[in-house]
């Protein structure tokens, strides 16, 4: 026999003003299983919780039922009184007559007559609760950043200095992601590189560090705390030990491709380090367009290198790695133009995408700074900068604003006049966004000093005309066509997910949004958590956003690993899930509605007389649990069944509820 | 040869090989009417495996049972018979390898209920498939008359999609071309259209009939459960009083535990004594499911996700939102 | 079969998430925003976890009127928890109504943790609809 103990509270006059606290008691004493009634004015002071105590040891009472507030109010409050006097913390069962009665309920006694009903339902669910334990977690004191864009390496950096181990893994052969493509930056204009260099330097040296680029994680499992990740590091075909990054090697290499750096503005080699400050500053093998992997011949770079640190026949490394924590910083493509035929991208060679022109304006640029036209080679006169190409774009583009092509196109006007004097910006847009600090003002100099003409309009045509190009369009604002004839275009192209961001994200066992976005866990309250306890968001990967945000968003994840990887365990979510095996079919039906990918199945062999059976059941990984119960309704027999809301408890209360 | 031979032959076939140590099937029986399944581990049992047109029952559920004792059972199956080896296969209830599924085309099977009511029944030796007609072997004077199937269908079989086996191994027989001859919805909609307390008159003169003997849920292959709840002490989840709120109850919670996962082939219904009209209501679900989510037909596609195990952020709702 | 009757006081089983609805419900009673006493609370994490025998215990043991609340769609604590409650209950719902329950009596509605003034007017609507229709008789236990 279950022995309850209920405690009712006045609240001061909060609840005995309505609820006649005698009649609750009388009844309470009458309820299946209760052994001792007995009020208290304030039953969370310390008065009140001394009495809970003294109570529970003096009537022998084991279950607990405190009628009060509410137990979002107060439950762990009382859950430690019911521990301290040697009861399992969640035998106690709170009854709301606080909120949920005597606030609402004023008229009459209806009150009184509910908040018995309230303490009914509480005493049948305690006398059927179970002792809880929670798990305690031990915590790996590694971090796993993915992707090595600004974002990735803030993060890295700010983990690292605060003196916990990190991997960062970057797909590409160099660390620096997008910015490293940037010239200058908006609003400061200071030069990217000059800003970027010098933390990819600190990445590479720091003792906390471990870079992997040219590498991409294939496979993570486990949870918060406890993740296990499986790395490929991609084989450069060079000896990296052995390479002092002296780039003889490339010299002479007899293939050309785009370059992807520079946005297919330029060549490169199949043996190939990216740009300049890449990091590490060591050659890697385009297996893909090597002319000895395709052919089978040349080896040209293998006999130049003086340290001997080609090798073709390197293979992929792959390690698994424990983590307690992961950050996810991958960043971001810009979209591609096949719908946008309207603007001739890809058929003239002088409408450009704006990463493209960040690179012809950059000083290490294919161009070396100048901004020439890819056709002639001459500087333009007159460029048109085309605003929201395919962002706000319902029919055929995204939907969503990409945040940051109104303040780059400012940029790019500025730099225009900069680089080339008396060239003639004009800008077409649909709305100026600038919110953000010293933004409105820089693209104030942008009209104002820099003379960029902005026209509100959308464009529907670019096409030749001679060595020059036609631009038909509608001014808006005097809803007149508008034709100019401009010497280059450039579309501000809308930023979009990475393409494999869903299958990232399935990996990892967290969202994306409609438009493969990363999804965060509250887009107010918990901006860089995922639903997934333990992997953080940081960056483009998660929405539009520029430098600074991506940064701030970084440093943000890393407090939340940093305050996770300080800690000596975790401690568990005790009202998790739980599969009787004997019960369980192995339907896994649990398994497909979990959020949190907490089921799986398991395999288990059991003696039926003579012969033994091998079976499937699911089984619950307490540490993903998270305890909201959806598998243990998908569970037609019952099997699966939550610790804390099970069943039992919710028939019983049912029960009591209608009595 | 006729499919009564193919199946002897076949069975014998495997059970000498050893490519199965069982093999469910049909055999006769005393009456015309009977084809009671058979279990044979023994070649010499074959002979009494028996083709007709009574085949109705599915003996996907045996399996359950029969492989905890055998390695590999060979079974016989029509086309909504592997409906329900799909869905057990789709519950991680068999594995595949160990069924041989032998299919057998099916143009539709004969109802004993519509023989009797043509007065057919008494005298009744034999029942057989011609082309369109069955073929009734009369004792006394008469010998043989022919009738036309399509009047001695089951109503399963005028309503039934799939006549030829979705999964098996090997075939007996060609496949058959056969049009869905009525609607199975409606019904659905009839009693659908009956004011609230009509509907609720009907069913409590329907569901006041249950007597409580589960064989509609044991002879379901979505009622595949190791321990079902309404078997279960603790928690009660049906009381034990015989009233109509626990039959009710009982009526409700089955169909919703084979809600999306039902493979609409009537077994419950079939194997009913009290004559509930069970398929009334497990459609019901399926149009619902079907008009709120999507087309959806259980045990076609083991790999897919039943209705009730994913959704659309943008899912209509059977309710107000507001 | 339902007669309204006189000082009929109906019995209403509110199954609540913890995270939005009884949050929605605590708020109401912090803005004191009265509501019929005829609801009754029942505490679940999620409205995921509310199984369909659950409403029919309920309505088999003398509720009136039964209603399971959640966080908004997309809103859920647990992310989807409660797409699952939308397909699972619509179906219930439907097949409450072919089975002859008056659609008013099961009901399924989505308030949030700052909506403590739409759950007492929703608890204050439904009590109201459910006064009107008056005792439930079906699917009840015999007395
Ligand atoms: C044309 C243009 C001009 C811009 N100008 C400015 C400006 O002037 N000022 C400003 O503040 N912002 C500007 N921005 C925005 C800026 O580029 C972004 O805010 C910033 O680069 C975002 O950094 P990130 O680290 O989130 O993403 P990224 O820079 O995209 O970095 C992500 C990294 O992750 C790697 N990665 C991706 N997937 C994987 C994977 N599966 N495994 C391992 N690694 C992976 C990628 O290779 C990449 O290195 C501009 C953007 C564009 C398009
Ligand atoms: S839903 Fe139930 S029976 Fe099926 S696998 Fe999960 S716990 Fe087992
Ligand atoms: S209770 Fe929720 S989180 Fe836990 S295993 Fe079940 S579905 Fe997953
Ligand atoms: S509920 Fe009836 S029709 Fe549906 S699968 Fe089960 S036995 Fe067949
Ligand atoms: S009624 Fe439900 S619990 Fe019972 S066997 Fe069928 S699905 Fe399983
Ligand atoms: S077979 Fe018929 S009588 Fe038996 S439990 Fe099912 S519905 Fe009731
Ligand atoms: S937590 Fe409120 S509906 Fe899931």
């Amino acid at each position: 026999m279950k022995r309850v103990g209920v405690f009712v509270c006045w609240c001061g006059s909060n609840i005995a003003a309505t609820v006649d606290i005698e009649r609750v008691i009388a009844a309470a004493r009458k309820m299946p299983n209760v052994v001792y009634a007995s009020d208290n004015k304030y039953m969370c002071s310390e008065l009140g919780q001394a009495s809970i105590r003294e109570s529970i040891e003096k009537e022998n009472i084991t279950r607990v039922v405190i009628a009060s507030c509410s137990p979002r109010m107060h439950e762990n409050t009382f859950r430690k009184t019911v521990a301290a006097a040697g009861l399992n913390p969640f035998y106690l069962e709170i009854a709301n007559i606080r909120e949920h009665c005597s606030w609402v309920h004023k008229e009459g006694e209806v009150g009184t007559v509910k908040a018995i009903s309230l303490v009914r339902t509480a005493v049948a669910k305690a006398a059927r609760n179970e002792p809880l334990t929670p798990s305690s977690l031990q915590i790996t004191k590694r971090a796993l950043v993915i992707g090595a864009g600004i974002a990735g390496i803030q993060a890295a950096l700010d983990i690292a200095d605060s003196g916990y181990q990190v991997d960062l893994v970057e797909k590409e052969p160099s660390i620096g992601g997008r910015m490293a493509q940037l010239d200058k930056t908006f609003p400061t204009l200071d030069c990217s590189a000059c800003i970027l260099t010098p933390k990819m330097v600190d990445v590479a040296q720091h003792d906390n560090i471990t870079l992997h680029t040219y590498s991409v994680v294939e496979k993570v499992d486990g949870y918060v705390g406890n993740f296990t990740a499986t790395i490929r590091k991609k084989s450069r075909g060079i000896d990296m030990e052995k390479c002092t990054g002296c780039g003889i090697c490339y010299e002479k290499c007899p293939v050309k491709v785009d370059s992807e750096f520079e946005a297919g503005m330029a060549k490169r080699r199949a043996i190939y380090v990216p740009f300049p400050q890449a990091v590490p500053n060591k050659p890697v093998i385009d297996r893909e367009n090597c002319r000895y992997f395709t052919q089978g011949k040349c080896k040209v770079c293998q006999k130049l290198c003086p340290a001997g640190a080609v090798d073709y026949e390197l293979e992929d490394e792959v390690l698994t790695v424990e983590y307690g924590a992961i950050v996810v910083a991958t960043g971001f493509d810009i979209l591609d133009l096949q719908a946008y035929g309207e603007y001739g991208y890809g058929k003239h060679p002088d409408v450009l995408t704006s990463l493209e022109f960040e690179r012809l304006v950059n000083a290490s640029g294919p161009t070396g700074g100048k901004i020439l036209r890819p056709s002639d080679g001459k500087p333009p006169r007159t460029v048109a900068f085309i605003q929201c190409v395919g962002s706000r774009d319902q029919a055929k583009g995204k939907a969503y604003c990409s945040k940051v092509c109104c303040m780059y196109t400012a940029k790019h006007a500025i730099l225009l006049r900069e680089k080339v004097p008396g060239a003639k910006p004009i800008v077409f847009y649909i709305d100026v966004r600038t919110p953000g600090k010293d933004y409105e003002e820089f693209y104030n100099r942008a009209t104002d000093e820099y003379g960029a003409t902005y026209i509100r309009g959308q464009v529907g045509k670019v096409y030749p005309e001679g060595d020059r190009l036609i631009i038909r369009g509608v001014d808006s604002l005097s809803a007149r066509p508008v034709e100019l004839e401009v010497d280059m275009v450039v579309l501000a192209v809308a930023v979009t997910a990475r393409a494999d961001a869903a299958g990232v994200g399935r990996m990892l066992g967290i969202t994306t949004n409609a438009h493969q976005f990363f999804n965060e866990a509250h887009p107010k309250l918990r901006p860089v958590e995922t639903h997934s306890a333990g992997i953080y968001l940081a960056g483009m990967c998660q929405g539009p956003k520029d430098i600074p945000e991506a940064v701030a968003q970084a440093s943000a994840a890393a407090v939340k690993v940093v305050g996770l990887l300080n800690k000596d365990s975790l401690v568990g979510n005790p009202t998790v899930a739980n599969v009787d095996e004997s019960m369980c079919s192995g339907c896994l039906e649990c398994t497909q509605v979990c959020p949190y990918d907490a089921i799986k199945e398991k395999s288990i062999t059991e003696r039926r007389g003579r012969e033994t059976l091998t079976r499937t059941v699911a089984e619950v990984n307490e540490g993903l649990c998270q305890g909201c119960g959806a598998c243990s309704v998908a569970c037609r027999p019952g099997a699966n069944n939550l610790k804390g809301f099970t069943n039992e408890q919710i028939l019983a209360e049912v029960d009591a509820v209608c009595l | 040869m006729n499919l009564t031979e193919k199946m002897r032959q076949e069975a014998a076939q495997i059970l000498e090989s050893k490519e199965a140590d069982l093999v469910i099937g049909w055999g006769g029986g005393e009456y015309y009417w009977q084809s009671p399944p058979l279990f044979l581990e023994d070649a010499a049992g074959a002979a009494e495996l028996a083709f007709s047109p009574f085949i109705v029952n599915n003996l996907a559920k045996y399996l359950l049972e029969e492989l905890e004792s055998h390695e590999k059972a060979a079974l016989f199956v029509k086309g909504c018979d592997t409906r329900g080896i799909n869905r057990l296969l789709q519950d991680h209830r068999i594995q595949r390898e160990a069924v041989l599924l032998i299919g057998v085309p099916c143009a539709g099977l004969a109802d004993r209920e519509k023989l009797k009511a043509a007065g057919y029944d008494a005298g009744l030796l034999q029942v057989e498939r011609q082309g369109d007609s069955f073929i009734l072997t009369l004792e006394g004077e008469e010998g043989a008359r022919e009738v036309p199937a399509g009047e001695f269908l089951l109503d399963k079989c005028l309503e039934c999609r799939y006549p030829n086996p979705l999964v098996y191994d090997r075939l007996l027989g060609e496949e058959v071309q056969k049009p869905r001859e009525r609607d199975p919805m409606a019904r659905v909609r009839e009693v659908q259209k009956k004011p609230v307390d009509e509907k609720y008159a009907y069913w409590q003169e329907k569901l006041s009939r249950c007597i409580r003997c589960y064989a509609c849920r044991n002879v379901c292959p979505a009622c595949n459960c190791r321990e079902c709840i309404f078997d279960q002490n603790a928690p009660r989840w049906v009381g034990k009083a015989n009233q109509l709120s626990e039959k009710q109850n009982y009526n409700i919670i089955r169909s919703f535990h084979i809600a999306g996962r039902c493979i609409d082939c009537g077994e419950c219904q079939r194997a009913c004594p009290m004559d509930i009209p069970l398929m009334e209501i497990n459609r019901k679900i399926i149009q619902d499911l079907t008009e709120l989510y999507g087309e959806y037909e259980a045990g076609i596609d083991p790999t897919d996700v039943p209705p009730l195990g994913t959704y659309r952020a943008e899912d209509p709702a059977g309710f107000s939102e507001r | 079969m339902s007669v309204a009757k006189e000082g009929f006081e109906p019995l209403i089983v509110a199954f609540c998430c913890n995270w939005c609805s009884y949050a929605g419900a605590d708020l109401a009673g912090t803005g004191r925003m009265p509501y019929p006493a005829n609801v009754r609370i029942v505490r679940v994490p999620c409205s995921s976890r509310v199984n369909p025998s659950f409403v029919i215990r309920a309505f088999q043991r003398g509720a009136d009127g039964v209603i399971v609340a959640g966080c908004h769609p997309g809103d859920c604590h647990y992310h989807s928890g409660n797409f699952f409650t939308r397909r699972r209950l619509s179906v219930l719902r439907r097949l409450l109504e072919y089975m002859g329950i008056e659609p008013e009596r099961f009901q399924v509605r989505w308030i949030s943790g700052s909506e403590g003034a739409k759950f007492a007017q929703v608890m204050t609507d439904l009590t109201a609809d459910i006064r009107a229709l008056g005792p439930n008789r079906k699917l009840r236990d015999a007395l």
